[in-house]
Order: structure tokens, then C-alpha cells, then sequence
């Protein structure tokens, strides 16, 4: 093997792309355009959800004689409005039609003995009548409850028998949804578009003829393979350092690791990905066929790979293929140093789990290249 | 010793016999045209020449040395029918990547690049962005990519389609020169008037050599007036039911 060859492989990828704005442009802003929308979109918490209060509760004195005191009232109080809008009405029909025209999402009904029941330590009910169509809004709506009465009895001074203390977490302690999110979008953004180009131009050098041309000089598969491995490798770091960057100034992500050791992942990821559009392009003759198997690529690596949703949503029967996939791992190790700070000491196991993928689509790459029959 | 020895070569594809038994001697230092309509498997003997693809059965001997064979690569060149070039790379930026694959000497690449660019008179075009050239100039800077790294045999698969007849003579009169600085080269057409600039040619049908010699003489051997007319006779005797001379259609790897 000729470093010289392997150079040259690697040098004309990028000399390509000096000729070719839209590629870099897709390599570039791609990633940043899908931080954007994900962070934006989905790691934000659920807001102004809007709910009806039916209150009646008749309270309670606090003396013979004196006017009565509801405490709901204070519960209502204690009730996020960032997360609920609350609209006060009397009627139980209207309210609840107002429900099923789809103008809100819940009716809460607080009882009569509200307040005579919070005083005397006696249960009651709180009536719910949801439009459950949205499980995440109904979670939200519930939680938003459960927070609000915490706090009006602890305010009020009435103790809990039991309560759950969580401020001293093991790890995230600051961490937001988006913490965990943005390991995924990067996961997601250079696996895809890493393998989507390789295929796409590798498909171009088959039906242009010019992987012909490369064969037919001294090079071997393996240090074709190599070059277009080093460029893509080169490329998907940049990604990660733009990505990463892009990150911690816009959506404040926590970096608790070794940053160096979160842009090793990445370039595995994207030597790895770009060996599996190789391996891929071997199966399409034309370019339109090579668009047809996107789907192919995009849907199990969004679905399967935990990138977005916890591996442990999945039913244990498929969770086989996600560890198929090299992006598990790679959102699995990014996940650990940037939010539980790991060092390579404990996220070995998923650069190891990238390397044995990298190694064996090189080879498969190379092989896939070797005159066909 | 011969360039090019071949013996009993068959390639089939799904079934289909591309190259039926075919055997074939080229001499150093020749110009041989191995002529044929599309599908008459010029392209599938020039590709298992260079080793692009694996013969189904039969031996392919090049300088010497086994067909396909990497320390062949050095002293071939191969110009594809297609353009395949990098068309989001300049000329020089296609020479330079071929130049370090070939592995050039260092110190004679900038030389060198000069003499092929002048070869195919495209010295101003050097910093040319393919896709910005028209056809004829493609076809002229893949011809100087495949002479760059000056190789003793060159393959030649079609080099004249699409090129306008004033261009084509200039190839001619090039191959002419390669020929003169010792250098096999084997010429693939289907323009059959244009053989008459080779030293030899084979006439292919159905993949077999239906007639080979001096163009004058495979001419003068069937009794024709050109070499259109004496491949018409040749494969109407020679392989039954002949296809439309310039049909395409033909058994492409």
C-alpha cells in the first residue's frame, strides 16, 4: 500500500468539493440547519396547554362564623402558567364541549370537600376529563397538577408523609431535554449525510466510468477505499467541531467530557458511515436508484438507533437490530461524555463497537470494489 | 513477442456469450483496430485486458503477464468510452490525481503535463473545469489522462465517438505519432472508414473474429469495395443472421 496513492484519492475528494458549493454546502449547513430545527422544535418543554377549571369548592372556615377560606385558590395559584393556560368556567357541559371542539385539552373539576378534605387530611377527588389524544400534552397537564399541589402544601405548611428528593443527581444534574437530544441530532446529521454522499458520488464514479479508471492504474481497492476514508473522516470532524460549537452557543449544551474524545467518536462515525455508502453504491447502477434506497438508510437510523428515543422504548424483539446499527453507539458514547462527563476509560466499549463496524466496512467496501465478475 | 495474446477467450453474461472462443495476436509496436457494431464485444475484450473484468473461461496474456494483473497497471494506459473524468475537477486537477497514482516521478510530472495538454492541444485549457468543455475537449482530456503516464500499450475503447470529423483526424494523426515513439495501441470503433489508419485490423461479430489483416487486404479478400461492404459480406457468411451494422443494444458489463 502507497501513502502517496491513498493522498491522492483524498486530495482529489476535496479538491472536488472546491469545485462543488452545493456539496459543501450540504456538508456545512445541513448539520447546522437539523440542530436548528430539532433544538428548536422538540427540545423546548410543553407550553401553554390550555385547560378549563371548574371550581367548586366551598371552602372552609377557619372559625364559627367566619367567611370561609378556599384553599383551591391557593392550589390554582401554585399551578404553572407557563404550562398552563387556565380558563375559569362554572358549567360542567360547556366546559367539556369546549373540550371535544378540540379548543382545549382538558377539564379539571376540583370537589366541593376540597378544602374540608385538604384541612382535615382526608382524600378526595380531583375530576379529569382529558382529551388524551396527545399522551405527551396529558403527561404535561398531570404533571403541571402534581406540581402545583406539591407546592401549595408545602407553602401551606402541611407535611407530606412521603416526598421524593432528586436535586443530588447522579449525573445531568443540569441537564434538559436538549442535553440529551443534541447527541443524537449530531449522531443523526453525520451518519446521514456522510453516507448519503459517499453513495451518491460513489455511484457517480461507477456510472461515469471513472472507478474504472481508477482501477485500471496501480491503485488497489483497499487504497481507494482508504482515501475516500481519510477526506470523509477529516470532513465529519469538522462537522463535530461546527456542530458542537453551534451547540454550546445556541442551546447552551452541557459538555461535562473530554470534547477531544466526543470529536474521536464522530470521525469513527463518519469513517464509518462513508464506507457503508460505498458498500451501498455497489447496489445501485444508476443515480436514481441510489436516491431510492435513502429511505433505506434514514428510517433505521431515525427509528432503531435510540438517537431521538430511549433504546428501552423499544420491544426487547428489536433491539437486536438497533445494535446493528453503528449510530447506537455513537449516540451512546457522545451521550455519556457530554452529559455524564465518562472518559475513555468507561466509554471504550461503544469506541470499540465503532472501530469493529469501521473495520469491517472497510473491508467490505474494498471488496465490493473488486472487479465485479 | 507478442503485446496482446489471447486464446480461447469466452465471457458470458446471464447466458448471454459476449466473447464466443475468441483468439487474438497484436505485435508490439502496431496500430490495431478491432472493429465491430455496438454489441459485437470490442468493449467486454478490452475490459478483460485491462482487468476490469474476470474472463468466464480461456487465457488473456498482456506484455506477457497475466491479464488483470496489477504491475501491468504502470505500462498500460486506458482510455474508457465514456468521458471519466472528475467534471468537478480542472484538467491539470484530473492529470495530477493520475499522476500520483501512476506513481510519476515527481520532477517529470510538470513536463509531462505540458507534453500530453500540447499532444491534444489543450494548453490553454489546462485550468478548465470539465464540465465546462465541450465534448471534443472531454474526449481530448481523457485521451491526454490515458497517455500521461507515458505507457508502452495503450487501449483505446471508442475514442472517436462524438468527435467532430475535423477532431478525429487530429486522433488519427496522434495515434499515428504514438505509434512512431514505439507504443502498441489498440483501437476500438465502429466507424469502419476510419480503419484504414491501423496496421491491422480484427473485424468482430457476435463475439468472434469473423476477419483480420491489413485493411487493404481484408477489403481485397472479400471481394469488397471498403471495409463496410467486406464486413457486411464477411458476417453474412461468415455468423448468419447479421444485425443492423450500427444497432445498438449491445452486452454492456
Amino acid at each position: 500500500m502507497r501513502a502517496r496513492r491513498v493522498l491522492a484519492v483524498t486530495r482529489r475528494v476535496f479538491r472536488g468539493f472546491k469545485h462543488d458549493r452545493r456539496a459543501v454546502g450540504l456538508l456545512l449547513f445541513a448539520p447546522i440547519l437539523a440542530m436548528t430545527v430539532f433544538g428548536i422544535a422538540f427540545a423546548g418543554n410543553i407550553t401553554n396547554i390550555s385547560v378549563i377549571i371548574i371550581n367548586d369548592d366551598v371552602g372552609v372556615a377557619p372559625a364559627p362564623n367566619a367567611t370561609p377560606v378556599k384553599l383551591s385558590e391557593r392550589f390554582i395559584s401554585n399551578i404553572s402558567t407557563d404550562v398552563l393556560d387556565i380558563e375559569r368556567m362554572s358549567d360542567m357541559d360547556r366546559a367539556v364541549q369546549k373540550v371535544r371542539d378540540g379548543k382545549s385539552w382538558a377539564v379539571i373539576q376540583l370537589p366541593s370537600d376540597f378544602s374540608a378534605a385538604v384541612r382535615s387530611s382526608t382524600p378526595t377527588n380531583i375530576t379529569i376529563r382529558a382529551d388524551k389524544s396527545n399522551q405527551q400534552v396529558y403527561v404535561a397537564i398531570q404533571k403541571a397538577l402534581r406540581d402545583g399541589a406539591d407546592r401549595m402544601l408545602s407553602s401551606g405548611g402541611f407535611r407530606m408523609p412521603i416526598s421524593i428528593n432528586d436535586t443530588d443527581a447522579v449525573y445531568g444534574k443540569e441537564a434538559e431535554f436538549s442535553d440529551f437530544l443534541i447527541p443524537g441530532v449530531i449522531t443523526f446529521a453525520i451518519f446521514l449525510l456522510t453516507t448519503l454522499l459517499t453513495m451518491l458520488t460513489f455511484t457517480t464514479e461507477r456510472v461515469n466510468r471513472t472507478l474504472d479508471r481508477l482501477l485500471a492504474t496501480p491503485a488497489t481497492e483497499v487504497e481507494i477505499v482508504l482515501g475516500y476514508a481519510l477526506a470523509f473522516g477529516i470532513i465529519g470532524t469538522f462537522q463535530a467541531i461546527i456542530l458542537v460549537s453551534y451547540g454550546v452557543v445556541a442551546f447552551h449544551i452541557l459538555i461535562e467530557g473530554s470534547l477531544l474524545l466526543a470529536f474521536l467518536i464522530t470521525a469513527l462515525l463518519a469513517t464509518t458511515s462513508q464506507a457503508l455508502g460505498i458498500l451501498l453504491s455497489s447496489a445501485s447502477r444508476t443515480e436514481a436508484q441510489a436516491v431510492q434506497m435513502i429511505p433505506l438508510i434514514v428510517l433505521p437510523a431515525f427509528l432503531l438507533s435510540g438517537i431521538f428515543w430511549p433504546l428501552e422504548a423499544m420491544p426487547s424483539w428489536l433491539r437486536p437490530f438497533s445494535y446493528a446499527l453503528p449510530p447506537t453507539y455513537a449516540a451512546q458514547g457522545l451521550r455519556s461524555i457530554m452529559i455524564r462527563g465518562w472518559g475513555i476509560d468507561r466509554v471504550w466499549p461503544q469506541l470499540l463497537a465503532i472501530v469493529v463496524f469501521l473495520a469491517l466496512f472497510l473491508a467490505l467496501a474494498s471488496v465490493s470494489l473488486r472487479r465485479r465478475r | 513477442m507478442a503485446a496482446i495474446t489471447v486464446r480461447g477467450l469466452v465471457k458470458e453474461f446471464d447466458g448471454l456469450r459476449a466473447v464466443d472462443n475468441l483468439d487474438l495476436t497484436i505485435e508490439r509496436g502496431e496500430v490495431y483496430g478491432l472493429l465491430g457494431p455496438n454489441g459485437a464485444g470490442k468493449t467486454t475484450v478490452i475490459r478483460i485486458l485491462v482487468g476490469l473484468i474476470k474472463p468466464t473461461s480461456g487465457d488473456a496474456r498482456v506484455l506477457d503477464r497475466p491479464a488483470g494483473e496489477k504491475e501491468l497497471a504502470k505500462r498500460t494506459g486506458y482510455m474508457p468510452q465514456e468521458i471519466a473524468l472528475y467534471d468537478t475537477l480542472t484538467v491539470e486537477e484530473n492529470l495530477d490525481l493520475f499522476a500520483n497514482l501512476y506513481e510519476m516521478e515527481r520532477g517529470r510530472i510538470e513536463q509531462r503535463k505540458l507534453e500530453v495538454l500540447r499532444f491534444v492541444a489543450l494548453e490553454d485549457r489546462r485550468d478548465s473545469i470539465v464540465y465546462q468543455l465541450s465534448g471534443g475537449m472531454r474526449h481530448r482530456a481523457s485521451l491526454a489522462v490515458a497517455l500521461l503516464h507515458e505507457p508502452e500499450l495503450l487501449f483505446l475503447d471508442e475514442p472517436t465517438v462524438g468527435v467532430d470529423p475535423e477532431l478525429r483526424a487530429g486522433f488519427w494523426e496522434n495515434f499515428g505519432r504514438l505509434k512512431t515513439s514505439g507504443k502498441t495501441v489498440i483501437i476500438t470503433t465502429h466507424y469502419m472508414d476510419e480503419a484504414r489508419h491501423c496496421d491491422r485490423v480484427g473485424l468482430m461479430h457476435r463475439g468472434r473474429l469473423v476477419a483480420e489483416g491489413p485493411p487493404e487486404e481484408v477489403v481485397a479478400r472479400a471481394g469488397a469495395r471498403d471495409l463496410e461492404e467486406a464486413f457486411l459480406k464477411l458476417a453474412s457468411t461468415g455468423a448468419g443472421k447479421l444485425p443492423a451494422a450500427k444497432a445498438d443494444g449491445g452486452v454492456r458489463p
